[in-house]
């Protein structure tokens, strides 16, 4: 007797959600679509908040800056719950392992003085600009219109949370395990001229309610500033004799490639938006036109501020930095091209 | 006797079902027109005629994270083909005769 072997495929009835199926045409969707794209409600809504009630609960209209088919957006690190966690897991895993390094062989009480006063006066303080961006963020994750947006704003804020906390831990380690320097960090933040401009954008941005303005105008100031303080000191720190600077902040510099990403990805929807681009990119140039020389006081303020404590040239690298920011902004068109 | 050149030789790959190798398929998908996508339980057959490339830059875009060529490895299961290239920037799937 011969027995014929055949496969025989059962087509599944479905290949996601059905709310998922239309807009992937048949394709299986992948997790980070699964538990990213279409979660938000966007009908049915009962009430109006009480403290808003010219606004729905959920809706395209909490910032000017829109997209027509806010779903469309994705995440190009693809980050929902799980790889995210773990992603950020490694990172401070990576950083711990540093601080243990650092102290193990007292690295850090070995810092240059003149590296140590930038570290506490200048550097340490950032736990707050880093705390106010992580409001500014926050309120994204809460007000933006689609999941797909609103997760990415809720990552980034914990992210800054996490930020903040490496710097905390690395103001613990330089004090040998007390909060003392933390406390004339918080002094420092309200006190120390080259960061005044830094507060004072920040707190203005704080006042603003509309997440999407508020969102872009900090990523101006924060590409000034990781550039000069994580990417440009790095640098200087290991020709100067701070290693430990640069074993520190590198974990941040690699943090604000990972932030880049999603930003730009976000930034270039709006812009490249069918309905809504042109608007969009009257608003952002706007925001450029306005942020843009407070943003250039600002890290002008810090670089003399560096300059003041350590041998370096830091105000020619905040020019640098700040020329480099204007061609990207021109090349976006988002900036009007003067002649250098 | 000689088998007839008109005939249409097919190479292609069979990959895992898995999130990496959805983010594979679809930029082989993207990178080469007219190909074949059969999903069964298990398993994605992706074939074309002749020749089929995997570009490294379109399944980073694809899979969201750093992706190197070596790392096929970990989702394919069998091919059929010959494997032309192997770089750091492709792979080519393609009969060389």
């Amino acid at each position: 007797m011969q027995y014929e072997l055949r496969t025989q495929v059962v087509d599944q009835r479905r290949s996601t959600f059905s709310y998922l199926e239309p807009r992937l045409g048949g394709k299986p969707a992948t997790r980070y679509e699964e538990g990213s794209v279409g979660i938000q409600p966007k009908e049915n809504f009962h009430y109006r908040p009480l403290w808003a009630p010219d606004h729905e609960l959920y809706g395209a209209d909490w910032s000017a800056l829109q997209l027509a088919d806010p779903d469309a957006f994705r995440d190009p690190r693809q980050y929902y719950y799980a790889p995210y966690v773990a992603k950020r897991a490694e990172m401070h895993d990576a950083f711990g392992k540093t601080i243990d390094y650092l102290d193990e062989r007292g690295l850090l009480a070995r810092l240059p003085d003149t590296w140590r006063r930038l570290l506490t006066e200048v550097v340490l303080p950032l736990r707050h600009y880093e705390s106010g961006a992580q409001l500014l963020t926050v309120l994204g994750s809460r007000f933006a219109n689609g999941t797909t947006v609103a997760q990415c704003c809720s990552y980034a804020a914990f992210d800054r949370v996490g930020n903040a906390q490496l710097l905390s831990r690395v103001g613990i380690s330089l004090a040998e395990g007390s909060d003392a320097l933390l406390a004339t960090a918080k002094q420092a933040w309200l006190e120390e001229s080259s960061l005044q401009g830094l507060r004072r954008m920040i707190e203005e941005l704080l006042l603003e309610p509309d997440w999407g303005v508020g969102l872009f105008s900090l990523d101006l100031l924060d590409r000034a500033v990781y550039a000069l303080l994580y990417r440009h000191l790095d640098t200087v720190a290991l020709l100067d004799g701070a290693g430990p600077y640069s074993l520190v902040v590198q974990h941040l510099n690699s943090w604000f490639d990972d932030q880049r990403r999603w930003v730009d990805a976000l930034v270039a929807a709006w812009l490249s938006d069918a309905e809504h681009g042109p608007a969009n990119r009257a608003l952002l140039t706007d925001i450029v036109a306005a942020r843009l020389p407070q943003v250039q006081e600002a890290v002008e303020a810090l670089a003399r501020g560096i300059d003041e404590r350590i041998d370096d040239e830091g105000v020619a690298a905040a020019a640098e930095i700040l020329t480099g920011l204007r061609a990207g902004l021109t090349g976006q068109q988002l900036l009007e091209g003067k002649p250098a | 006797m000689t088998t007839s050149d008109a005939r249409v030789r097919m190479v292609g790959v069979d990959l895992q079902e898995n999130d990496d190798s959805r983010a594979i398929v679809d930029a082989i998908e993207e990178d080469n027109p007219d190909v074949v996508i059969s999903r069964m339980p298990g398993l994605v057959r992706v074939q074309r005629p002749h020749r089929l490339v995997v570009n490294q830059a379109s399944v980073e875009r694809h899979i969201g994270r750093p992706w190197e060529t070596h790392e096929f490895q970990l989702s394919i299961i069998s091919y059929f083909g010959h494997i032309d290239e192997w770089d750091d920037d492709e792979i080519v799937v393609a009969w060389d005769h």
